[in-house]
């Protein structure tokens, strides 16, 4: 009964329904992408540079080499999804470690995490994610990495500031007096308390996620094995005076599945925040 | 063309001091030159490591250096090699010694005079130790018997071709010995601030964005150069040039500024130009090594099986919009002295590539894959990716996986030449009509450098190969020495450890208002004394 509650909260905000349905879509095109597409989308095709709906064959045209620009954003949806919300769990679970640990012992634990936290917080994003990804090497499992790397800052300070709540209740201190444990009280009973902003925040670290991917591919750092939206968008980009769609294709897929994951991370603050229940 | 032609040249003392060059005039110059104005340049490539590199550094610190220094000789369109800071050499009857002329009234940019002595120390502590270290292997030494006398000598005799090539270096440059002795040239500071003999004088290098150079007016050559400023800007890639162009913030352009598609607009528009002259001694190829340290290359047969699985057409014609044509062998098309066409081919041949990677012991395995390597597709060029992804499909085609990766300038240099992090890689090499050392050295066991770009990275190096090299260091005689490099060339082609898979058209943009451009054979390495802005 609760999580039907839960959806129609969710519900009720249009714009999040709208983002999540979306990225079903999107998400059910890149898991079906080799029925669709079974070939390396990488491979070249066709003659290079056509324009949508000039051949048949190639719905969205070709890129400067002839490859298919359907089959890469299709194939491209699983890179960037994946990578999305890989870099947003390894974001998740270090922002969540961290921050809990500082928020709970507090003291000088509290100084030492929140003092680290700072100092990731002074480095560009983006310079930063670019450093780790030329020092590890282009691959897509770095990529994830070095996104991660970058973005738990903010989910350690929520995580944190929630605890910093939460210590001091009474259901903890009726589990502390109880004689629990530390880890217990932290994973098994603060932390479920303190979970939903986190999720909010995750979900849009998923979209910044894809946003430094197609950042990074788009410098010509991406993993050329594997196509992305954020390559194809770089790809072009020498075209763009003559071939402008094959930028601007790609372009719209990122802008719209960005779009939609802040949507929906709008959604689930409304579903998940309690002071929104009876709006 | 023929040293005897070259000899009676300067022999007859036909180069009066102001004249140097003019005959040499492309077909753009036209009406007087106009003085003054500041000319913005940029080539198809990134900012240098630094604005000098003792040992080269590739094409973009030669770029930057060039306008600076100068060299003891000039190769023009036509051939003939010519004085720039030296006014004639002349071989002795032996061949192992040279007496070069240097000319007179030549001044640094601190306002010291150009002696013997820099031309000495020059020689004995750059190009011996880095520009032209692998060329001077029987440089004996060098010896001033006056402050405009050099004599070079050698423990064994020097072809003229290669000793006039030698003085045209590209970054066999005249440094300053003041600046230079006793300290480490590849560190020097001067590096990045030079001091040199040449039309332009260094002012400020303001990184990621341009040098400024500004004119030399102590310029040896009289009434050169007409321009007050010359940038060399930086974009970093092809579609910021192409706009830049077109908002006239960029004059000129050398080494394909442009992609191709934008040469053509550009040229439409009728405010520009593009030409292929200005390549002819600096030939671009992109080139495919396979590094021999790896096992699975110890047999020829699975190197030749990597370039038959490669459609150098379909690069040709998709990467470089038919700017570039099928590379044959290591010396290249445009070379008049030195090309064969008579090598052995690897043309593309996919089924010819699988029966050889069978023969050679490498079946396919359940997957499909006969083995996997890790492609490297240096960075420095944009093509190279996308040749890279056109190789990795034409070896996985015939069952070879690829792991391709496409590291930055940097990360390419070190990963290719000081690591020798790659089992295939994508390269680039420029190469003078002279074949030793520049193409030689690829080839060599003396070529494998740990640590110096551009040199043999694959490893490769027979006994045979190293012995023909040597022999034609030593030949006198024109005609036999042609013979021993087409030996040479059938060798490395059937060796297939690094040949080019194009010869690229390099194309310079210019300004319809750019006056006397494209005039040198190495346009790019040119000092560009000569260049004029019309109104």
């Amino acid at each position: 009964m609760q999580r039907f509650a839960f959806l129609g909260r969710f519900a009720r905000n249009r714009g999040a329904l709208v983002g999540a349905v979306v990225i079903l879509v999107v998400a059910f095109v890149a898991v079906t992408a080799p029925f669709f597409f079974p070939r390396d989308p990488l491979r070249i095709v066709g003659q290079p540079e056509l324009w949508p709906g000039e051949d048949p064959d190639f719905l969205l045209g070709t890129d400067s080499l002839g490859r298919d620009i359907l089959a890469m954003i299709v194939h491209g949806a699983r890179a960037t999804l994946l990578i999305g919300l890989f870099a947003s769990a390894v974001a998740t679970l270090i922002g969540v470690t961290i921050g809990a640990i500082a928020g709970y012992f507090g003291g000088w634990t509290d100084e030492i995490a929140m003092r680290s936290a700072e100092l990731f917080q002074t480095i560009p994003n983006l310079i930063f994610v670019l450093t780790i990804v030329v020092i590890l090497g282009s691959t897509l499992t770095n990529i994830v990495i070095a996104i991660g790397i970058v973005s738990w800052t903010p989910i350690a300070r929520m995580t944190r500031a929630e605890f910093l709540s939460l210590r001091d209740r009474e259901f903890v201190q009726a589990c502390r007096s109880m004689g629990m444990g530390n880890a217990g009280i932290i994973v098994g009973e603060i932390l479920p308390n303190a979970l939903p902003p986190v999720i909010v925040l995750s979900s849009l670290v998923v979209a910044g996620a894809i946003l430094f991917e197609s950042a990074v591919s788009f410098l010509g750092l991406g993993d050329p094995n594997v196509a992305s939206w954020g390559r194809l968008v770089g790809d072009g980009r020498q075209l763009i005076r003559s071939s402008w769609y094959i930028c601007a294709i790609p372009g719209v897929a990122i802008m719209i599945t960005v779009l939609c994951l802040n949507l929906i991370g709008d959604g689930l603050n409304d579903a998940l925040n309690p002071k929104l229940r009876d709006r | 063309m023929t040293n005897k032609v070259s000899r009676r040249v300067f022999g007859a003392g036909a180069l009066a001091t102001g004249l140097i060059g003019t005959s040499s005039l492309p077909s753009f110059a036209q009406g007087d030159p106009k003085r003054g104005g500041t000319l913005v340049a940029t080539w198809g490539g990134g900012e240098p490591q630094a604005c000098y590199v003792p040992a080269g550094g590739g094409s973009s610190p030669t770029f930057s250096s060039s306008k600076l220094f100068e060299r003891l000789g000039n190769r023009r369109m036509d051939g003939v090699f010519e004085g720039e800071l030296a006014e004639s050499w002349k071989p002795a009857a032996d061949f192992q010694s040279y007496t070069v002329k240097l000319r007179k009234g030549v001044k640094f940019h601190d306002g010291k005079d150009m002696t013997s002595a820099d031309v000495v120390f020059s020689i004995d502590e750059i190009w011996k130790k880095y520009a032209a270290a692998s060329a001077l292997t029987d440089y004996v030494g060098v010896e001033a018997p006056d402050a405009e006398t050099v004599v070079v000598k050698f423990s064994k005799p020097v072809p003229e071709f290669f000793f006039s090539s030698l003085l045209c270096g590209s970054v066999n440059y005249i440094v300053p010995k003041h600046v230079y002795a006793g300290s480490d040239p590849i560190t020097n500071p001067a590096n990045n601030a030079p001091i040199a003999t040449g039309p332009w004088k260094f002012k400020e290098w303001v990184r990621g964005s341009h040098f400024e150079y500004v004119k030399n007016e102590a310029y040896w050559r009289p009434g050169f150069p007409y321009m007050d400023r010359l940038i060399i800007r930086y974009v970093r890639d092809p579609a910021g040039r192409a706009a830049a162009m077109e908002a006239g913030e960029i004059q000129i352009g050398v080494f394909n500024p442009v992609a191709p598609p934008d040469i053509k607009r550009l040229v439409a528009t009728g405010k520009f130009v593009a030409t292929p002259k200005g390549y002819e001694e600096g030939v671009w190829s992109t080139s495919f090594e396979v590094n021999m340290r790896n096992p699975i290359f110890a047999k020829r047969e699975v190197r030749q099986a990597m370039f038959h699985a490669i459609d150098r057409s379909m690069i040709a014609k998709t990467v470089y919009y038919g700017y570039a044509r099928p590379g044959t062998g290591p010396v290249f098309s445009p070379n008049k002295e030195f090309f064969t066409p008579d090598t052995y081919k690897t043309v593309y041949d996919p089924k010819k590539a699988a029966a050889l990677l069978d023969a050679a012991g490498y079946p396919k395995k359940g997957d499909g894959k006969r083995f996997t390597l890790n492609l490297l597709a240096a960075g420095w060029f944009t093509e190279n990716g996308k040749i890279g992804a056109i190789v990795k499909q034409g070896l996985e085609d015939v069952g070879v996986g690829i792991n391709l990766t496409v590291p930055d300038r940097p990360t390419s240099i070190k990963r290719i030449y000081s690591d020798y992090d790659f089992d295939v890689a994508i390269s680039n090499q420029a190469n003078p009509s002279e074949p030793v050392p520049s193409t030689t050295q690829y080839y060599t066991s003396d070529g494998i450098k740990k640590g110096v770009p551009f040199r043999n990275a694959s490893g490769f190096h027979t006994p045979e190969v190293d012995a023909l090299v040597e022999k034609i260091k030593v030949e006198t005689d024109p005609a036999k020495r042609k013979a021993m490099v087409v030996e040479f060339q059938k060798i490395t082609t059937l060796e297939a450890s690094n040949l080019p898979l194009l010869e690229l058209e390099s194309i310079t943009v210019a300004s319809v208002k750019v006056q006397n451009h494209s005039n040198d054979p190495n346009y790019l390495a040119a000092s560009w004394y000569d260049i004029w802005l019309a109104s």
